[in-house]
């Protein structure tokens, strides 16, 4: 999963980015508006987290503009919490609305729930066959037993899981799966997926060949 | 009892008293006039006949006794309608009556010398007189239908006098009631306003009345008052606003920091973000007392005769670090120029507004502080050569908590209020604050306050 993180303030940008890394995501920030809507354009992430208040361009503006063309989930944070900026907020077109302070906690349970719905899913916990993904707990078990899988082939499961059924091209999940930061070889993925196929059994994970790969 | 203290009751009870004073005054009076006036026609009878009376049985002549022989138009006179029909007597000096058509038992008179003289007995009404020679004549009149009349008047007087009395009451209580209406909805409002609804006001049905101008007054008082409520309430949420930010790094850092083992250096790296939002929560915490402290007292305290100069000078040598590591050239220009206030106040204020030129200048920009005399008023000028203020900010910039970036940070603790807390400064001493601003070009601070004579008698400064 891949996450803009739009945070002026620069003490919360780095140890928000750093939170989310450490929780499995790949974190991409801007500091003011008008880079934060550009990338937001650019790039297919998996949920925006906004701030209201940003320099050049206020997180307002951006929605508006970025809901012109994408629906990516966007995460609003914000330092008011009159009921009068959350309607705005919500009907501007973000998905959800995050009062400052926050907590870690919710700001990653609202995070993984608008990640969730725009993929379609209503539940936290997808099973494919015999394996059980828990997107709250980030864990998985085939038949019962705990399998031990490295974040990253945690992730490239969860992104096929949410988009069950559908095929998912080599880049765009290269795009989800690493940031900005991230200098990692494509041909990384194909290693990904025989470790996860090894782990899971070899019928979990199709390879549509010329296409990518499709969780059935 | 509450109902004496009630205005309404309280009037109606004066106005009641009053009318009832005015109604039996009148009525007795007409009263006694009808009586007067009766009994004055009757006693012009009474008088008239005397004389007939007199005329017959002359001044030496000494009646015979039995009735009297009178002329028959004169005859006429003593014989009106029955129960008004006059009779006469008549007593010689040694007391005996001689002539009399009187009915019997007619007292003798006393004898009185003079005028005839009248009097009332019982339903009669007499007039008599002792003739020089002696003799006594009486002339009477039964008035029992006038008497009677008389009490018909009365009793038609108390009737009507008491009706006009009630209609009186009701319409005294029908005033009082229209009088005070007004009163009862300025109370209604004041009781709704007291209950928290403080946008409620007094609709004034007639703005020319005292009440009209009681309504006008408490409106504005309260319009003010909501005013003040408003702004407590913005500066309130504008407050607890810009704690919420280094509040949500003192969060994150802490929780994040605290969901496993991590090396020392990131432990560091992650107090040192917590000391930073800590720092920037008590500028603002300071800034906010600050203001709390102008808002609560309207005075600028302690006043002494300072150099506004001198004053622009230590500043400007407090900011010299930021400015160099902004990379901002920073020149003062001062002549002395005194004026009263409280140095502590007015070095916060200058201080202030150069800080604000050094934190929005460009890199490698200057900040030029002058500071002179000019008629009648020291004057400090901030010129920087920042990016400018729009003309849409230029009416805001000196509100609680506005940036002209909608964001918070520049790293140095700017609380949104340095402006709002030079503007109270400079306002509370009787100074006036301006800004000129060139988007793209900088922007130009004047602060003028009332000069002062730097030396004058007794030590006491020239406004």
């Amino acid at each position: 999963m891949r996450i803009l993180l739009v945070e002026d303030e620069a003490d919360l940008l780095v140890s928000l980015g750093k939170a989310l890394r450490e929780e499995g995501y790949a974190v991409d920030t801007a500091a003011d508006g008008e880079e934060g809507l550009y990338k937001a354009r650019e790039v297919a992430y998996d949920a925006v987290v906004l701030d209201v208040m940003l320099p050049r361009m206020d997180g307002w503006e951006v929605l508006g503009r970025l809901r012109e063309s994408k629906r990516t989930p966007v995460l609003m944070l914000t330092a008011r919490d009159a009921a009068r900026d959350r309607v705005r907020g919500l009907d501007t077109g973000a998905d959800d609305y995050l009062v400052k302070p926050f907590d870690l906690e919710e700001l990653f349970a609202r995070l993984r729930a608008i990640i969730r719905r725009a993929a379609g899913q209503t539940r936290n916990v997808i099973e494919i066959g015999g394996a059980v993904v828990d997107t709250a707990a980030r864990k998985v078990t085939l038949s019962g037993n705990p399998v031990a899988l490295t974040a990253r082939e945690y992730c490239l499961l969860e992104f096929l899981a949410l988009h069950r059924g559908e095929t998912v091209t080599r880049t765009a999940l290269y795009e989800h799966l690493f940031d900005e930061g991230d200098d990692s070889l494509s041909n990384l993925l194909d290693v990904h997926v025989s470790n996860l196929r090894k782990k899971l059994g070899h019928g979990l994970i199709e390879t549509r060949r010329g296409h990518g790969y499709c969780i059935g | 009892m509450k109902f004496f203290h009630s205005i309404r009751w309280r009037m109606q009870l004066w106005h009641g008293l009053l009318l009832a004073l005015v109604l039996a005054g009148f009525g007795s009076t007409a009263w006694e006039l009808q009586r007067e006036n009766q009994t004055g026609r009757v006693d012009r009878e009474l008088e008239q006949r005397m004389g007939i009376i007199e005329g017959a049985i002359g001044p030496e002549n000494i009646p015979p006794p039995g009735q009297l022989r009178l002329p028959p138009r004169e005859q006429n006179l003593f014989e009106g309608m029955p129960g008004q029909a006059f009779y006469y007597a008549v007593w010689l000096r040694d007391g005996r009556q001689r002539a009399a058509s009187a009915p019997a038992g007619v007292p003798r008179p006393e004898r009185v010398p003079g005028p005839p003289v009248f009097r009332s007995r019982g339903n009669f009404r007499e007039c008599f007189h002792d003739t020089p020679a002696g003799n006594c004549v009486l002339v009477g009149r039964d008035i029992g239908e006038e008497l009677a009349g008389l009490r018909r008047a009365a009793w038609l007087l108390a009737g009507s006098g008491g009706a006009v009395f009630l209609l009186g009451l009701a319409g005294g209580w029908w005033i009082a009631a229209r009088a005070l209406r007004p009163v009862a909805e300025i109370t209604a409002t004041a009781a709704k306003i007291s209950d928290g609804d403080l946008a409620q006001r007094i609709r004034p049905a007639d703005s020319e009345s005292e009440l009209g101008q009681l309504a006008r007054d408490l409106n504005n008082t309260f319009a003010r008052l909501q005013a003040a409520f408003a702004r407590q309430a913005q500066f309130t949420a504008d407050a607890s606003h810009e704690l919420r930010t280094p509040v949500a790094v003192v969060l994150a850092q802490t929780q994040s920091s605290l969901a496993r083992e991590r090396p020392a250096a990131e432990y560091r790296e992650s107090l040192a973000a917590c000391g930073r939002a800590a720092q920037r929560m008590r500028g603002l915490i300071e800034s906010l007392l600050v203001l709390a402290r102008f808002d609560s007292d309207e005075t600028p305290g302690a006043l002494e005769s300072c150099d506004l100069a001198r004053i622009a000078a230590e500043s400007v040598a407090l900011l010299k670090p930021l400015a160099d590591e902004k990379n901002v050239g920073i020149s003062v220009e001062v002549t002395p120029a005194h004026c009263r206030g409280n140095a502590g106040q007015l070095a916060q204020a200058a201080g202030n507004i150069v800080a604000n030129a050094i934190g929005y200048n460009r890199p490698g920009g200057s900040v030029r502080v002058t500071v002179h005399r000019e008629a009648g008023s020291a004057v400090l000028t901030v010129a920087d050569t920042g990016q400018g203020i729009a003309p849409g900010d230029l009416p805001h910039i000196f509100e609680r908590f506005y940036r002209v970036e909608k964001s918070r940070s520049d790293g140095r603790g700017n609380s949104g209020l340095g402006l709002a807390i030079a503007k109270a400064i400079v306002e509370k001493h009787g100074g006036a604050i301006d800004v000129a601003s060139e988007p793209g070009a900088g922007t130009t601070f004047r602060v003028r306050f009332a000069a002062a004579q730097r030396i004058s008698l007794r030590g006491l400064d020239n406004p």
